[in-house]
């Protein structure tokens, strides 16, 4: 069974462009210059029940523009998307019902009430009763380790606090699918590997599928099994994590590799020592050549 | 109702600062580079200010046909003014008003005292009270010719000239309006200082506002009770507006030169208290620490 | 169907009672900002004094129905600003792309996103013109005619931001437009209908819902009219029916801050 479904999908977006200065700005009135920006551009993949998939690329590539559609915010312009056998922009109500997100760059949570306070208006939004709330706070606030800041208000909480509050919001009403767009976005190595840890556990525990973008090459090699790879709207990789290190043949990540390590390993560029680090910026790289 | 305005300069400010130090000499120098920089800023905003164009002609619109309203026969005077001298008399006032924007001084000195700001901005080699107001000059600057304009526009259109009006009483109408609105800002910064003392001096600037709003700016002061009229032209409101406007409706050089003395003796005081206030404050601020 | 609208006024209940809980961390802020907005409009009665001195009537209104007037548009701006400050900002959420987070929840987008915040300093307006029509006696039956129409004042007042708001979907700086119209229709609701003539007077009832916000729901509540009254709910409806249609048909075109201006 197929969790998420995606054929061909599109979007657009019509930019204005305005040259800087006071004479940029009288020339935009007069003359206004948009630029369509094809962010999403047939893009086709699709991602099995309880799969943990990393959606990468570099900025502006369109994954927040691909995630964004498939969670229901953006309208696409051209293709079919299916999260769960739902249409996202005809029933993005029944779908946001069975979806979780984190959005790393921005918070859902009221800062002014404390966790506690948050997650019973969460559980309201998603129709649980104040028993089923309840219980399922409990068992996320153990699972989580919120115990100890569970009642002091989000705003004097630390970042590392605050997103594992933001995950337990997005967990309340157990989805099938969490949508993670960036999550460890300037945590500190100790709770980006506690956040790391969490998602694999939902997902083993839950059978949450986890669809997951991310700069940090380390949320990729610690959690996911597959890797999509998009740039100027495009696939350009999908292909398994264990196969792209061991197989990726390119000569010139090899090469890099070498470069990187000096003259004393000279000699012994062994391909398979290359990290995945390297063969992604390699790949964002050769993309950008073309 | 009625929100107060918002505008933001923050980005002039800091330019000012990095400059403003370093000129020497010419002690006046640095503030005309302050006020020189601010007013290229706010050439930028210029269309903004046209924006806001539509709440002065709201405003003026509704006066002219409320005094159309309450003059029933042509010639009749009420409060020794004809129908068109009440009317230019508010559009007066109210070009001062909204032409002046002197709530972006308040503003900025309330948060720079309450943010703590004020620590470095008085060791600067320039007197920070200056500072402010030669910023805003370069603020008044753009946006009171553009509402001079407006309001001649409008008031010729609709309700036609004065009739006898002088034209070449205009640049001492234009002083008195000038010598008005620095009266106003220096008034305004004298309370805005108080927060040296006190938590927030937004009630008292806000009165000061509403009195002048008011008691000055709507009506001649002729139109109050005979009791109540010695008592305004002792407040700032006959030097910020009733003096400047009616010189405008009704001129004569003997207005003229008693209108600029009243003001000297004001700018002066003004003045003095500004540097007081501001003196005392900063020793405050040394013996407690900020 | 019942209980999805259940569950929904249960969502707003808790937003509502947030929002408030938000403002009143400082009690004394809370307090101030209220406080002052009612002595705020209790200034303009000087200035209705001084007019009422002049003459014993202005534009057909006795002193009393001026203030009728002002207490219903203070109360109605009051009750719109307190149930849906957020869509007096909604130009800021479209561009800026803050809609996100309730484009994901299984509610009523517009609902979730309107109740989102609130306005202290319009309770003030709220109370002074529940004050007012208290004070200026239209009786029983006209106090609640008031109340009725401080709600469909509200409706017209939210209705007119969001139709306007809205339109950012489409358009660039229609935060200005929708700030300017709102407040348009306090600068001239706060004035008697009968000084304005012919142009100005159309436009104050067909484009600037004036008319419809206050001027009628006055004359309703000093001599009424039925057919007055069933307009002036009629059109309430309407606008609102409109404006809905208009969010959602540019809900399509929202960019979720895709949409930067890109300087060369």
């Amino acid at each position: 069974m197929q969790a998420i479904q995606v054929e061909n999908l599109s979007k657009t977006f019509r930019v204005k462009r305005k040259e800087k200065g006071m004479r940029g700005s009288v020339k935009a009135i007069f003359h206004p210059q948009t630029e369509e920006i094809r962010a999403v551009n047939g893009v086709s993949f699709s991602v099995p029940e309880g799969e943990i998939l990393a959606f990468i690329g570099p900025n502006g590539a369109g994954k927040s523009t691909t995630i964004k559609m498939l969670t229901g915010i953006l309208y696409p312009d051209g293709g079919r998307v299916e999260v769960l056998g739902v249409d996202p922009t005809k029933q993005r109500r029944q779908l946001a019902y069975q979806i979780g997100t984190v959005f790393g760059q921005k918070e859902q949570l009221w800062t002014h009430l404390t966790p506690h306070d948050n997650f019973r208006f969460f559980g309201a939004i998603y129709d649980l009763t104040e028993r089923e709330t309840e219980v399922r706070i409990d068992e996320l606030s153990e699972r989580f380790a919120l115990k100890d800041f569970i009642d002091i208000p989000v705003r004097n909480l630390s970042l590392g606090q605050r997103i594992r509050c933001e995950m337990v919001v997005a967990l309340i009403h157990k989805p099938k699918v969490l949508f993670l767009d960036e999550p460890t976005i300037g945590l500190d190595p100790v709770v980006k590997e506690n956040v790391r840890e969490l998602v694999k556990q939902m997902n083993r525990e839950e059978h949450t599928t986890i669809f997951l973008t991310s700069h940090d090459v380390g949320d990729i090699e610690k959690l996911c099994r597959r890797i999509i790879i998009v740039n100027d709207g495009r696939i350009v990789m999908d292909d398994s994590v264990e196969h792209l290190k061991s197989h990726y043949p390119h000569k010139q990540a090899a090469d890099i590799v070498e470069q990187d390590r000096g003259n004393e390993a000279a000699g012994s560029g062994d391909i398979s020592d290359a990290s995945l680090e390297d063969i992604i910026v390699e790949i964002y790289k050769s993309q950008g050549e073309e | 109702m009625y929100g107060w305005g918002k505008r933001n300069a923050a980005g002039a400010l800091s330019l000012a600062r990095g400059r403003g130090g370093r000129v020497k000499g010419m002690p006046w120098r640095k503030y005309a580079v302050i006020y020189r920089l601010v007013l290229l800023e706010n050439l930028q905003y210029a269309a903004n200010i046209v924006v806001g164009f539509f709440s002065y002609a709201v405003f003026i619109y509704t006066f002219i046909m409320l005094w159309e309203y309450m003059y029933r026969t042509p010639g009749e005077l009420i409060a020794g003014y004809t129908k068109e001298q009440m009317i230019w008399y508010v559009m007066m006032t109210e070009m001062i008003w909204f032409g002046s924007g002197a709530a972006s001084v308040a503003r900025e000195v309330s948060t720079d005292i309450r943010g703590g700001n004020i620590a470095y901005l008085m060791n600067k080699p320039y007197h920070y009270t200056l500072y402010v107001l030669a910023k805003y000059t370069g603020e008044w600057s753009v946006r009171l010719p553009m509402y001079a304009m407006l309001a001649a526009g409008i008031g010729t259109l609709m309700v036609g000239p004065l009739p006898g009006f002088p034209l070449t009483a205009v640049p001492g109408m234009a002083v008195c309006v000038v010598l008005g609105l620095t009266i106003n800002a220096v008034f305004k910064m004298c309370i805005s200082l108080f927060s040296f003392w006190i938590e927030d001096a937004a009630p008292f600037q806000w009165l000061y506002d509403k009195l002048l709003l008011i008691v000055g700016t709507m009506f001649p002061v002729e139109i109050f009770p005979k009791a109540l009229q010695p008592l305004f032209k002792l407040t700032p409101i006959y030097t910020v507006f009733y003096g400047p406007a009616k010189l405008i409706v009704d001129f004569s050089p003997e207005k003229c030169v008693e209108i600029l003395a009243a003001q000297a003796v004001y700018l002066a005081a003004g003045c003095g208290l500004m540097f007081l206030i501001y003196g005392k404050g900063v020793k405050k601020l040394y013996v407690n620490g900020g | 169907m019942l209980t999805a609208v259940k569950n929904q006024m249960r969502v707003c209940l808790l937003s509502i009672k947030y929002n408030v809980m938000r403002e009143m961390v400082n009690k004394v802020t809370f307090l101030t900002n209220v406080g002052f907005m009612v002595l705020n409009n209790a200034s303009f009665l000087v200035q209705w004094m001084i007019l009422f001195r002049l003459r014993g009537e202005v534009g057909g209104y006795t002193f009393r129905e001026i203030m009728l007037l002002w207490g219903l548009v203070a109360a109605s701006f009051g009750l719109s600003h307190i149930l849906f400050a957020r869509v007096f900002s909604l130009p800021d959420l479209i561009i800026n792309g803050k809609l996100d987070a309730y484009l994901v929840q299984p509610k009523n987008v517009l609902v979730g996103v309107i109740t989102s915040s609130t306005d202290v300093s319009a309770i003030g307006d709220f109370l002074y013109g529940i004050a007012i029509a208290a004070i200026c006696g239209p009786g029983v039956g006209g106090f609640i005619l008031f109340l009725l129409f401080t709600v469909t004042g509200a409706v017209v007042f939210t209705a007119f931001a969001l139709l306007l708001g809205s339109l950012s979907f489409w358009f660039v700086r229609m935060d200005m437009l929708q700030n300017q119209m709102v407040m348009g229709i306090v600068s001239f609701g706060t004035y008697p209908d009968g000084i304005f003539k012919g142009v100005s007077r159309f436009l104050l009832y067909f484009i600037i819902p004036v008319g419809m916000a206050v001027w009628y729901p006055v004359h309703v509540i000093v001599r009424f009219d039925a057919e007055m009254f069933f307009t002036v709910a009629g059109y309430a409806a309407l606008l609102s029916a409109m404006s809905v249609a208009v969010f959602y048909r540019g809900l399509r075109r929202y960019a979720s801050g895709n949409l930067m201006v890109a300087r060369m």
